[in-house]
């Protein structure tokens, strides 16, 4: 028996290896319906003889307007959702373990709010004449509403008890009323009405108008935000019991706090800019995964970044084809499957403790 | 000299909680922290460990400096028993106990046969052989403590910090805890409500109001005048007819009439 205990726990340790041959075929697979589906759905083998062509030099004979629709709009689309999961669901995961908070999510914590404020300011008033990114300008924002959620919330009673856990999210609501507030009068006063038909689109979460330019942030992002989750988690492990426990078992706690916060705040910033706010992936995900592989993170992390990206590749499916001859925001789907799937947790964890 | 502190003082909003502090372990020893609530029991405990930095003073491990040392080197020569631990996570026995190994492996060092092994052993050592794959929220408050333990043993400490490791325990446990750490041949240091129970101790330290009262032998400390004013209760010494050791029998100071 104890041979058999022995044998589980080591090769849990391997399975993060596991990871790297599981996730590129489903992924790939993932990528490839979300290609092949849309309003006019393209049969997989043209999918993938367009792919061919363009990675490998292949010459199959396919229609140049399919393989435009599936090269620069279709895939470009579903890589940067597949990034945009990612990242959301990792950052979930850093934030509900750092923070000890089953809560806690970009969303919620008002981190997306912050982003979006950076992001329009940028875009519409021109903040920083030109000379800064929107990625930057939702990067800084998404920081500062972190900084002003945490202050706020350490103010209320910091700490790491029970109290603490709600008191973060309290202030995370009004972090992001602020911060939506913020942006909502910076639209009000300096778009005219075409562009704020635009930017309130937009902000909902939207993967329209997105091509391959994109991917040049999002894909960096999610890359180097699941390298660094990765190379801390031992770190994000040893604070199940709390931030006092991580420090007696040899963790930098403020250190490794603060890098991966700033790291999710940058990987949400990033997410942010291109498709503006899309909510519960970052909550719904990581829970998911929890009651699938366990809370360890060296499944829990690279499994909610896989099913994060394929999780937000489908939601882009249904968002283009539920209403025919119309885009929905994607930010409404993920929220309309997000919050009952979340509230189905909610009641479930009740029933378990 | 593993472990000492000088003049350690914490102070939070002007209010001292502990001051000018001054403690020097011996090797191997038992240690007992008693005092009244609020006395700053916990604060002190916290410094030692590391993981509360001091307004004043310094606390010097194996003659170090603590702020000279990485918290990863504190975390493999000395571990803590938090009083409150518990987790939202879905976690085993297993899982928190090998969270002790967490000091000794690299960022993708692979665990090993040793870490596997000492896991084990920690896992036996705190008789929850068997438990292993229980989940953490189906455990009773002694097995968590238990697992709480396991996991510092983990650790492989030189020196073990224990914040009322009894609390909310029945008295079988007490005495079970109580004794599993008597019996474990590195230093201690453990907070303690029961007196009684700190009598088994090697030496007491009375905190009081945040300063430390009092250092020495349980028979020295414990006197009735030392109830009386450190813990407003009188106490009277009575010899149990079992094994001849002092037993405390208290009684409220006033009365209310």
């Amino acid at each position: 028996m104890i041979t058999t205990d022995r044998k589980s726990s080591r090769s849990a340790y391997r399975n993060l290896w596991k990871w790297a041959v599981i996730a590129p075929p489903l992924l790939f697979f993932a990528l490839v319906a979300g290609t092949a589906m849309g309003e006019t759905s393209i049969p997989m083998d043209v999918v993938l003889k367009v792919l061919a062509n363009k990675i490998f030099g292949a010459a199959y004979p396919v229609d140049r307007i399919d393989a435009g629709i599936i090269w620069s709009y279709r895939l470009a689309r579903a890589v940067v959702a597949a990034c945009c999961g990612a990242g959301l669901a990792l950052s979930g995961v850093v934030l509900q373990a750092l923070l000890r908070n089953s809560l806690a999510d970009p969303y919620l914590l008002g981190i997306s709010a912050g982003a979006s404020t950076g992001a329009v300011a940028v875009a519409i008033i021109g903040l920083g004449g030109g000379l800064i990114s929107m990625s930057a300008g939702a990067f800084v924002g998404a920081l500062l509403a972190f900084a002003f959620v945490a202050m706020l919330a350490s103010l209320a009673g910091g700490g790491t008890g029970l109290r603490a856990a709600g008191v973060i999210v309290l202030a995370g609501i009004a972090g992001s009323q602020l911060f939506n507030a913020l942006t909502a009068f910076l639209i009000a006063k300096s778009a005219n009405a075409e562009q704020a038909r635009g930017i309130m689109f937009w902000l909902m979460g939207n993967l329209s108008g997105v091509r391959w330019a994109d991917t040049i942030t999002v894909v960096p992002a999610a890359l180097f935000g699941l390298l660094v989750c990765i190379f801390n988690i031992r770190a994000l492990d040893a604070f199940t019991f709390g931030s006092d426990s991580a420090a007696s078992l040899g963790i930098a706690v403020k250190r490794v706090q603060f890098g991966l916060i700033a790291v999710a705040a940058l990987m949400t910033a990033a997410m942010v800019s291109i498709t503006g706010s899309i909510g519960f992936v970052g909550l719904v995900i990581p829970h998911a995964m929890r009651l699938v592989v366990g809370t360890r993170h060296r499944a829990l992390l690279p499994a909610s970044a896989l099913a994060g990206a394929i999780f937000l590749i489908m939601a882009d499916i249904i968002a283009r084809i539920v209403i025919p001859g119309q885009v929905l925001p994607i930010g409404v789907v993920t929220a309309l499957v997000g919050a009952p799937v979340f509230a189905l947790i909610l009641i479930g964890r009740r029933a378990a403790v | 000299m593993i472990l000492r502190c000088e003049n350690l003082g914490w102070r939070v909003r002007r209010k001292e909680i502990v001051s000018n502090a001054s403690l020097t372990l011996n090797e191997g020893e038992m240690l007992g922290l008693i005092g009244p609530n609020g006395s700053g029991k916990s604060t002190l405990l916290r410094m030692l460990a590391g993981v509360r930095y001091p307004s004043t003073g310094r606390v010097y491990l194996g003659g170090t400096p603590m702020p000279e040392l990485r918290q990863r080197e504190i975390a493999q020569t000395l571990a803590l028993v938090e009083q409150h631990a518990d987790t939202e996570e879905r976690i085993t026995v297993r899982e928190a106990v090998e969270l002790g190994r967490t000091p000794f492996l690299s960022v993708l060092q692979p665990w090993s046969q040793d870490d596997e092994a000492i896991v084990v052993d920690a896992i036996a050592a705190v008789d929850l052989h068997g438990f292993e794959n229980r989940n953490w929220h189906t455990l009773s408050g002694g097995e968590r403590q238990r697992v709480q333990i396991a996991r510092a043993l983990a650790q492989q400490p030189q020196v073990l910090l224990l914040d009322e490791p009894t609390n909310h325990l029945d008295i079988k446990h007490q005495l079970a805890i109580l004794q599993l750490v008597k019996e474990l041949p590195i230093t201690k240091v453990v907070a303690l409500h029961d007196l009684n129970q700190a009598m088994i101790c090697d030496r007491i330290c009375v905190m009081h109001a945040g300063r430390i009262e009092a250092l020495g032998v349980p028979a020295e400390i414990l006197t009735e005048t030392r109830l009386m004013n450190t813990f407003g209760v009188c106490g009277h010494f009575m010899t149990d007819p079992f094994d001849g050791s002092p037993v405390i029998r208290f009684h409220r100071a006033h009365r209310m009439d």
